[in-house]
């Protein structure tokens, strides 16, 4: 078994664990939009008094508020990077869990957008993507990335870089009226 | 700890640096800038730099081990930029060192990127500094500082009331056509031209003005100077008005950091900040300094601008003077005062 340390800072809620194979052995999450930065560090030195040596990193490489969300990658990076064990990186939409096979998920993107993802059969067909919310269908809001979830799609993918889906604000010179 | 061995963390805004220091030796300064892609921009866009700094911290952070030849392990002290600065850019620091000190199970000081522009003199000597005076100067502050002791101790005499100077050239030198950054084009532009050409004036230097704020900086009465002189003129040479304007600063700059040292009876004055890379500045520094008697000291040009050296320059003092570690979590602070050394 390996134990795996969990970090996601794609929504407004911090969410740390720390898995053992299928056995949660920590669980701890806290809300606040602007809190990311204290939150990680905090749960996560709860979580090594449970156990000290984790032996990999998954983190959730969004999408999210790029500002939060680059926190827990970071984070995770280094950690990873002092302790010699591997990161691994997932769509934080996938680790939304939803007792459904068909479905589609969204958090809050800020400015009246959200972020979302559709799936089938549990695997994910269409996004992820970033749209105004009366473009998307039927879509699941205010759900949040489950430590298992993450777990168990670690096995399966690897997602290397931040999932930002936007552009920075930004107009050249050259460009400005 | 006589010689504690400190990796330093400095995003504040467009470079990732990492600096790793043994005492007052360094290791290795690292420096990964996303200015190249900013200059399209005209200045920095905070979300195009945090963005580089995610990016660049960790292979930056690897080629500094390298360079020092140390390994993580062998580290005793983790120090990073906890503010002033861009939030979104701070923060990929701060959370980075987080990562790494709890990876290593290492103390962390959250430190003031002012006192550790400051604090990188200390690397080129082994004297004590403090108390001196502090002209820091950049494309974000212009700050006079009064340091009684670099890790504890600073009060802020004055800083700009608008523009930072660093901030005046980039806005000048687009003006000019000179390009972004502004320091460098209008410093080389300047060494054709006539520094006494044009009289542009020298902000908050009125008989008032040194009753009531008299280490306080104004740049933006300097730059609708010159943009009215450029309309009135046409005919007008590019190297006198960047060297009239490069002297403009220079000037205002020096009377101010020099009445200072006079008037605290402190004979030390300390130049740091991006635009002590200024060649006309440190000049003319060397020249008024040497007359009245007061001993300057400015960084090689390559520890002016933001780099990581100077984080763990002040993290490491903060360890030999037994200072204690930032206790806990905690956020960066983008206005964080420069009376505040460490969290």
């Amino acid at each position: 078994m390996t134990i795996s340390l969990v970090i996601d800072t794609a929504t407004s809620r911090t969410v740390v664990g720390l898995v053992n194979g299928d056995q949660v052995l920590f669980e701890k999450f806290h809300e606040g939009a602007t809190d990311h930065g204290r939150a990680v560090s905090d749960l996560v030195s709860q979580a090594l008094l449970n156990n000290p040596n984790p032996e990999e990193v998954i983190v959730g490489m969004g999408p999210g508020p790029f500002t939060g969300l680059r926190v827990g990658i970071a984070f995770a990076q280094s950690f990873a990077l002092a302790r010699e064990i591997p990161l691994k990186g997932i769509c934080s939409l996938d680790a939304i869990h939803i007792d459904k096979s068909d479905y589609t998920v969204a958090i809050d993107a800020r400015r009246k957008e959200i972020y979302w993802a559709r799936y089938s059969g549990g695997v994910r067909v269409e996004g992820p993507a970033v749209n105004k919310p009366d473009e998307v269908a039927d879509y699941i809001l205010g759900r949040h990335p489950a430590i298992g979830e993450f777990v168990r799609l670690s096995k399966l993918t690897n997602e290397p870089a931040p999932l930002y889906l936007r552009r920075p604000d930004a107009v050249p010179t050259a460009e400005r009226s | 700890m006589s010689q504690p061995l400190v990796l330093g963390i400095e995003t504040s805004c467009d470079e990732t640096a990492i600096g790793i220091v043994r005492g007052r030796t360094l290791l290795a300064n690292e420096i990964a800038s996303s200015v190249e892609e900013h200059a399209r921009f005209g200045g920095v866009v905070p979300e195009i730099a945090s963005r580089a700094h995610l990016e660049a911290i960790l292979p930056s952070i690897e080629r500094a081990v390298r360079d020092a030849k140390i390994s993580l392990k062998d580290l005793d002290a983790i120090a990073v930029t906890a503010g002033p600065g861009l939030v979104g850019a701070l923060l990929v620091g701060t959370a980075s060192a987080a990562g790494l000190a709890q990876g290593l199970g290492l103390p962390l000081y959250g430190v003031n990127h002012l006192a550790a522009h400051v604090s990188v003199d200390y690397l080129t000597h082994d004297l004590p500094t403090d108390p001196t005076i502090a002209l820091l100067v950049s494309g974000g502050h212009s700050s006079l500082l009064q340091v009684n002791d670099i890790t504890s101790s600073i009060t802020k005499l004055g800083a700009t009331m608008d523009d930072a100077a660093g901030e005046a050239f980039d806005k000048i030198a687009r003006i000019l056509n000179l390009g972004f950054p502004g320091g460098p084009a209008i410093d080389h532009d300047a060494r054709n031209g006539n520094p006494s050409a044009i009289d542009f004036p020298r902000g908050l230097t009125t008989t008032n003005d040194w009753e009531v704020r008299p280490y306080d900086f104004s740049f933006s009465g300097l730059k609708t100077a010159v943009a009215r002189y450029l309309e009135a003129t046409p005919e007008n040479i590019r190297a006198d008005v960047s060297a009239s304007f490069q002297e403009a600063v220079v000037d205002v700059l020096l009377l101010k950091a020099l009445a200072a040292c006079k008037s605290s009876g402190i004979d030390s004055l300390v130049i740091a900040g991006g635009v002590a890379a200024n060649s006309r500045l440190r000049e003319v520094a060397a020249d008024r300094c040497a007359k009245a008697g007061i001993q300057l000291r400015i960084p090689s040009p390559g520890l002016c601008t933001d780099n990581g050296a100077m984080v763990a320059a002040l993290g490491s003092l903060m360890v030999s003077a037994g200072r204690p570690a930032t206790e806990g979590a905690f956020d960066a602070d983008s206005s964080l005062q420069v009376e505040r050394v460490s969290l």
